[in-house]
């Protein structure tokens, strides 16, 4: 059987991943529209922002995340960003990872109406890419002048009008990591929030939720967003229709067919399972 | 018009790494290898800036930050790794690098990491008027209990037979480990399902949708470089 397959230029796998495509691609060109619960997590994340972040506090994003994620953690992002520019928050945008600066861009270029009417250097910076992982955490949480000169455009901090009072982690009401990693949060979990009690705001992929649930079950966070799912139900209480939404048609119908190939592995599992094994045949 | 190009770039390169699952191709090496040169050459370009903006930067400002200079030899010293003759010098920068990181992270670790998650899981076994919360706090405690008896490897209380009141809460405790870790691992396999189907999708709505003809033509270019592949194994 594994020799018949391997000689077959296209085998079960190759089916799969075609009706996987197909699930895909048909609620992306006709949107069926399937309603959208709002989730007591991502309700939350919402209030904390509407009702305990003061208007016009400073709060510090981390962008670190690839191509590859920018699916799952840009709507996110770009929702939460509408959420805190309508409460007037300074937002002072940095990134850990070396394609944050592309994804700053992205997120600018894809989202042109955040930063409809908002003053870079007033309104929002953008530090750029800083290395160094935890030990880069922690030196911004000490002194943000102290760890670069300039921004990502090489505008000296101390020309950026909106930097005047912002420099160490006590200065800021909030920090969102948008991460497609797991490690990151726990930097900030370490350098931000048990040395200074800065509160953090996680934007995760939908596969590192687990590993990071337990930092917000013991208050160490406020909240977490995970996956599109999340970014769909933030898109939903801001009103802002983005990728999330967009994409959660797919996303039910993906699933639902990953479920029928799960049920029909495990019947054909069973069936073989049950079949009475061929006696070996005894070499005389 | 740049954008145009690096928009057509973009989705075809993204159709030609897909074409993968379907059979290992010309286009399919391509593209890998573009990708790998262009990322690590970008890498190293964003490295180098970053450099500038946190250590030359800062030393330019002034002698306050002259300090700069020691972290900046430390880096160097990595790249006598590539000495068959001095590669031990490179020890200091590394040895450096790893105490300043294990330092920073044990100054917290043990609250962030140990004592808030201990205190999380310690919950009230009884939650008056609300059931639902009661089930869950005995599911957590019993969980995390089982799960931390399950990678006890020092002593094995006997569990078959005419076991004793430890062998017997021990293979209870146990086997609610091993129940909870694999309702965790199918929790994790749903999101990572979860996550690559995300991917995908963002990925033709991003890249593909709104490049459909570059899409279309790097799709056809691609089955022929897959039936191309076919036949020379045939």
């Amino acid at each position: 059987m594994a020799k018949e397959e391997k000689r077959r230029p296209f085998g079960m796998a190759q089916v799969i991943y075609t009706l996987l495509i197909i699930s895909i691609v048909i609620p992306l060109l006709n949107p069926v529209g399937l309603p959208i619960g709002i989730s007591q997590t991502t309700k939350d994340v919402y209030n904390y922002i509407e009702n305990t972040l003061p208007a016009g506090s400073p709060v510090l994003i981390d962008l670190y995340y690839e191509m590859a994620a920018r699916a799952e953690l840009e709507p996110q992002a770009a929702a939460v960003v509408k959420h805190l520019f309508e409460k007037n928050c300074k937002l002072v945008f940095v990134s850990t990872i070396t394609y944050g600066p592309i994804v700053f861009e992205l997120l600018k270029s894809t989202a042109p109406d955040l930063f409809e009417g908002k003053q870079y250097g007033t309104d929002y910076v953008f530090l750029g890419y800083i290395a160094g992982n935890e030990p880069a955490v922690a030196s911004l949480a000490q002194s943000i002048r102290g760890t670069i000169a300039v921004d990502n455009y090489g505008t000296p901090i101390a020309n950026l009008t909106m930097m005047a009072n912002i420099d160490k982690a006590e200065d800021f009401k909030l920090v969102f990591i948008v991460s497609s990693g797991t490690d990151t949060f726990g930097w900030y979990v370490r350098q931000w929030y048990t040395t200074h009690n800065v509160p953090l705001l996680f934007g995760a992929l939908s596969v590192i939720g687990p590993s990071i649930k337990p930092y917000v079950d013991a208050k160490q966070a406020i909240g977490m967003l995970t996956g599109q799912r999340s970014a769909a139900e933030y898109e939903t209480l801001v009103g802002r229709k983005g990728l999330g939404l967009a994409s959660m048609d797919a996303q039910s119908f993906a699933h639902a067919l990953i479920l029928v190939f799960i049920i029909i592995g495990n019947i054909l599992f069973l069936a073989t399972r049950s079949k009475p094994k061929p006696k070996e045949v005894k070499k005389k | 018009m740049i954008e145009l190009i690096g928009g057509w770039l973009a989705a075809v390169i993204i159709v030609w790494i897909y074409s993968f699952v379907y059979k290992d191709n010309l286009l399919y090496r391509l593209a890998e290898h573009l990708f790998v040169g262009t990322a690590a050459g970008y890498s190293i370009a964003l490295s180098l800036d970053s450099l500038n903006r946190t250590a030359f930067g800062q030393m330019a400002k002034g002698m306050e930050y002259w300090h700069l200079i020691i972290p900046i030899i430390l880096g160097l010293t990595f790249f006598f790794k590539y000495s068959k003759k001095y590669y031990w010098i490179a020890r200091y920068g590394v040895g450096v690098n790893v105490a300043v990181g294990a330092a920073l992270a044990l100054r917290t670790a043990p609250m962030a990491n140990i004592i808030r998650q201990i205190n999380a899981a310690i919950l009230p076994l009884w939650v008056a008027d609300d059931p639902l919360k009661t089930f869950n706090n005995w599911l957590m405690v019993l969980i995390t209990l089982g799960g931390l008896t399950y990678f006890i490897f020092t002593f094995f209380p006997k569990t078959e037979g005419k076991a004793g009141p430890v062998g017997i809460v021990y293979k209870a405790l146990v086997t609610i480990g091993i129940y909870g870790m694999m309702v965790g691992f199918g929790y994790l396999f749903a999101n990572t399902i979860m996550t690559r189907v995300g991917f995908l999708i963002g990925i033709i709505l991003q890249y593909l949708q709104p490049r459909f003809e570059a899409t279309l033509v790097a799709i056809i270019l691609a089955i022929i470089a897959i039936a191309f592949a076919v036949m020379k194994k045939k």
